[in-house]
């Protein structure tokens, strides 16, 4: 019975043209990857240098691609089964929750299976050159790999059990992936050589990260060239943690697959201002802005689009950006305080670090979530053939959804202002720097949000269309900085600095002269990139909504 | 039209024109030269199989799809090149609701009454009307996406009516509905018909559509096939019709039978019901004809307590024009008669 749920899993997996592109794709990238930097010379190195350094790219390149494709396959699993009506069949079948569970996690493990099948040859490639360790260097990293697929394909059924929806299912699964595989070092990083808790916190969420375990194992130097910690030590850590990781959140979602999962009332819509003062009064403080009031008429000068994107969305609501906000000033306060006042030896562009990281991530996180369904959500709700028979022009509509975006935006990017206000009041001579990370990080926020939306705009459905905006936005933040780790070699500074000014967060990083980017000039030219990105991502835009707004 | 008090807000006036309507996906044809006509405060049943035409010749009107040849017109605006002033004469629903996650029903309407342009005044005051016209007010404070698929209907409903429209186009408005809310939306559809709105409402439901549609178009394959009142309608596909002959007597029943055989066409399917004293028989004969039969019976010594045709239901002339297209014996033609409500 198990063979039958993997099989119809795979089928309806492996069916898909876009799957058979995606491998072809990635068997080209790792081909290209090994063939320029195959051994030209007569002369072979014994050591082996040239066969490490494609080594290194190689794996992070796999891990990358690896997190960015698998994520929307067990995230979607289960919400969509659900939403079509086949979970309830499924549930009605003597396969029972742990079979049901075990057969979609099978065969999203088989999908990884193929992406790391495609790359063998390359690998093989890799050993062939010379200087690696069959299972010292090369079984290693796909056993890294395969856990975090492993780790990641459980927390994606597990979030796919809780959603309602498929969006939301992938904008969680991505949020949770790039937490773990990428938050998680910040604390690492910044702690790293001190002792007491806040270090030994820093190095259990390192552990947690395949990046982690594979920096480790790589033996490419941490983000900011500071690496202290064991590699046996971390490789270690990782696999404990991400089994453990993997089996309660397997508990976890195999509890959730009964009856229970359809067994929700239907809202009965209820509103503040029916309820009792005390409650009312409970729920403004809580919220501050309460999303159970009765709202009012929209205004005859605000545009009816922009309302109607901030009332029907879940997260990006007012009383949860608000509390982001809050969160990320006081923290960026808290930082600055902390450095004045002499708790931490971090320095003022540590600092500002910290706070363009903060930002760039809750960018990362929230722009395509908000901006990538603007368009599909519509067709896929049916909704914009309602809004094809209103007298709205389509500048207006894009206008209004864009609006929707801008407004959450500008609160993130006005959260952080504050530590910087107090950090170029303790270093005046920073205020040139501030002043061009503010630029660097509205320009990120503004070319982000296009991007999005015109990726989006491509798709008819919003799970697909928020999965292909995260990877095309992801791409270009994360691409980039492997070619960076690569720096010292096979990278010259040149090829560094040319893939890095393409990439937002390193041009921000480098503005405030965080360590490890101080090196690079990136602005004009990424400024350049994100204007021209963005006016080419609008017209994109534009000419999609144009043509599907047209008479067929 | 069968409801109990006929409309008084019928007119002559044509509201919805359309003229040798033609859609082509390529080599398909999805609608083919189709011309109707339909009056101010009219409710015209649009009905067919799936892939009859009817959705296209729908969002033709309300200007989602441009035809390949011929014209649409609603109050003489013509359907193509002035959709913008479409927009404000159509109310139009979708086969399908167009649901917004996380929002209330009040706030949906509040969206779409502001997307028309309406002051936030007067949206609100429109809104309470509309609402208590289809029967919503008790939901306003509930979520869309919760809705059950007949409160959608009644929400769509209302959506349609905000900013008060001359037309309204329902597309299969009570598909999917149980029997009640189907009855209720009926009832829904006659009040607005007589408040002087022109209806035109597509339906799989046939039934619905004889109780409340003053015309019935029937479809098939993109083309029209049939037009008119469902009396009319029936005829068209009967070319034979069906007469019943209530006898007193079901001794008398054999004889009554032998006496319309001789007098109707030889080969004429005549049945005997002793059980019920009814001979029943299909004949293509006219009116005046039908008389002498009448006649012939009486003269005959047959006591006859009844003579009357069998009325064809719209179920009947559905299936009729339905079948493969080598049955299909009628065509716009051969039904006959200009092809105007």
């Amino acid at each position: 019975m198990l063979k039958a749920m993997v099989k119809r899993e795979l089928t309806s997996l492996m069916r898909r043209k876009r799957m058979m592109a995606l491998q072809c794709g990635l068997v080209a990238i790792f081909a290209v990857l090994i063939a320029i930097r195959w051994p030209t010379d007569a002369r072979m190195a014994l050591t082996g240098s040239r066969s490490q350094q494609v080594f290194q790219l190689f794996g992070y390149g796999l891990l990358a691609t690896l997190l960015l494709i698998l994520p929307v396959f067990p995230a979607t699993s289960i919400v969509r089964e659900k939403k079509q009506g086949t979970l309830a069949l499924l549930l009605n079948t003597p396969l029972g929750p742990w079979r049901i569970f075990f057969g979609k996690l099978t065969a999203v493990l088989a999908l990884s299976g193929v992406i790391l099948a495609m790359s063998l040859p390359a690998a093989s490639a890799c050993y062939a050159m010379g200087g690696l360790s069959l299972y010292g260097d090369l079984a290693k990293v796909y056993q890294i790999l395969f856990i975090a697929a492993l780790q990641y394909a459980v927390l994606g059924l597990l979030v796919s059990t809780f959603s309602n929806s498929i969006d939301s299912a992938v904008r969680l699964t991505y949020g949770l992936v790039l937490g773990l595989s990428v938050m998680t070092l910040g604390p690492h990083y910044f702690f790293q050589g001190t002792k007491g808790y806040l270090a030994d916190l820093g190095n259990t969420l390192y552990a947690l990260s395949p990046f982690g375990a594979m920096m480790s194992l790589t033996g490419v130097a941490d983000a900011g060239s500071k690496g202290l910690i064991k590699k046996a030590e971390i490789l270690g850590q990782f696999t404990v943690t991400s089994l453990i990781v993997s089996a309660i959140a397997s508990l976890w979602a195999i509890s959730r697959l009964n009856h229970t999962i359809f067994d929700q009332a239907r809202s009965q819509g209820t509103i503040s201002d029916d309820q009792t003062s005390s409650v009312r009064f409970f729920r403004r403080l809580f919220f501050l802005v309460d999303p159970q009031r009765r709202s009012s008429n929209i205004s005859s000068f605000a545009n009816p689009i922009t309302v109607k994107e901030f009332r029907c969305r879940r997260f990006g609501r007012l009383h949860w950006l608000l509390r982001l906000v809050a969160i990320c000033a006081v923290l960026s306060l808290g930082l600055t305080y902390a450095t004045t006042a002499g708790t931490f030896d971090w320095g003022v562009e540590t600092i500002g670090g910290i706070m363009v990281v903060m930002q760039v991530a809750l960018l990362v996180l929230i722009t395509p979530s908000l901006a990538a369904g603007l368009m599909s959500s519509e067709r896929e709700s049916r909704g914009w053939q309602l809004l094809q028979t209103t007298p709205m022009s389509i500048t207006r509509i894009v206008w209004g959804k864009l609006l929707s975006v801008i407004l959450p935006l500008m609160l993130i990017l006005c959260a952080t202002l504050p530590g910087y206000v107090v950090m170029v009041y303790i270093e005046p001579g920073m205020k040139l720097q501030v002043e061009r990370v503010i630029v660097c990080l509205a320009a990120m926020a503004i070319f982000a949000m296009l991007l999005s939306a015109a990726v989006g705009s491509l798709f008819k459905r919003t799970a697909a269309a928020t999965a292909a905006a995260y990877g095309a936005l992801l791409s270009i933040c994360a691409l980039p900085l492997l070619i960076w780790l690569g720096r010292d070699a096979p990278f010259g500074h040149k090829t560094v600095e040319a893939a890095l000014s393409v990439n937002p967060i390193a041009a921000a990083l480098s503005v405030i002269r965080m360590p490890g980017f101080q090196d690079y000039s990136l602005i004009p030219a990424n400024w350049w990139f994100l204007g021209i990105g963005s006016i080419a991502s609008l017209m994109i835009l534009l000419a999609q909504t144009y043509r599907i707004s047209r008479p067929q | 039209m069968t409801t109990d008090q006929p409309r008084t807000t019928v007119t002559d006036i044509p509201v919805v024109v359309m003229e040798h309507l033609t859609k082509q996906y390529g080599s398909f044809t999805a609608l083919n030269d189709l011309t109707l006509t339909l009056n101010a405060g009219q409710i015209l049943g649009l009905i067919g199989p799936n892939g009859a035409g009817k959705t296209t010749a729908i969002k033709i009107l309300v200007g989602l799809i441009r035809p390949t040849s011929g014209t649409a017109k609603i109050d003489g605006v013509d359907c193509v090149s002035d959709s913008a002033r479409i927009k404000r004469l159509v109310g139009y629903m979708p086969d399908t609701f167009g649901s917004y996650d996380n929002m209330r029903v009040r706030e949906y309407l509040d969206f779409f009454g502001a997307t028309f342009g309406i002051a936030p005044r007067a949206r609100a005051k429109r809104i309470e009307e509309v609402m208590e016209t289809t029967g919503t007010a008790y939901m306003k404070d509930r979520f869309v996406e919760s809705l059950s698929h007949g409160m959608q209907q009644r929400v769509g409903l209302a959506r349609t009516l905000l900013h008060d429209p001359k037309v309204l186009i329902l597309d299969e408005p009570v598909n999917g509905l149980d029997p009640q809310a189907r009855i209720e939306m009926r009832d829904l559809l006659i009040q607005l018909a007589k408040r002087g709105k022109t209806l035109l409402v597509t339906s799989h439901i046939l039934p619905e559509l004889t109780r409340i549609c003053d015309r019935v178009a029937i479809m098939t394959h993109g083309k029209l096939r049939a037009f008119g009142t469902v009396e009319e309608i029936g005829r068209q596909v009967s070319q034979q019709r069906t007469i019943e002959s209530h006898l007193v007597s079901a001794d008398q029943v054999s004889i009554a039978a032998n006496i319309i055989r001789q007098a109707i066409e030889p080969g004429a399917d005549v049945v005997e019901a002793p059980a019920e004293a009814i001979v029943r028989f299909r004949t293509a004969r006219p009116e005046s004809e039908l008389g002498e039969v009448l006649a012939q019976l009486i003269q005959g010594g047959i006591r006859v307590t009844q003579f009357r045709e069998v009325q064809t239901d719209l179920e009947e002339a559905f299936m009729s024009f339905t079948r493969p297209p080598q049955a299909t014996v009628a065509t716009p033609a051969s039904v006959g008669g200009p092809i105007h409500a």
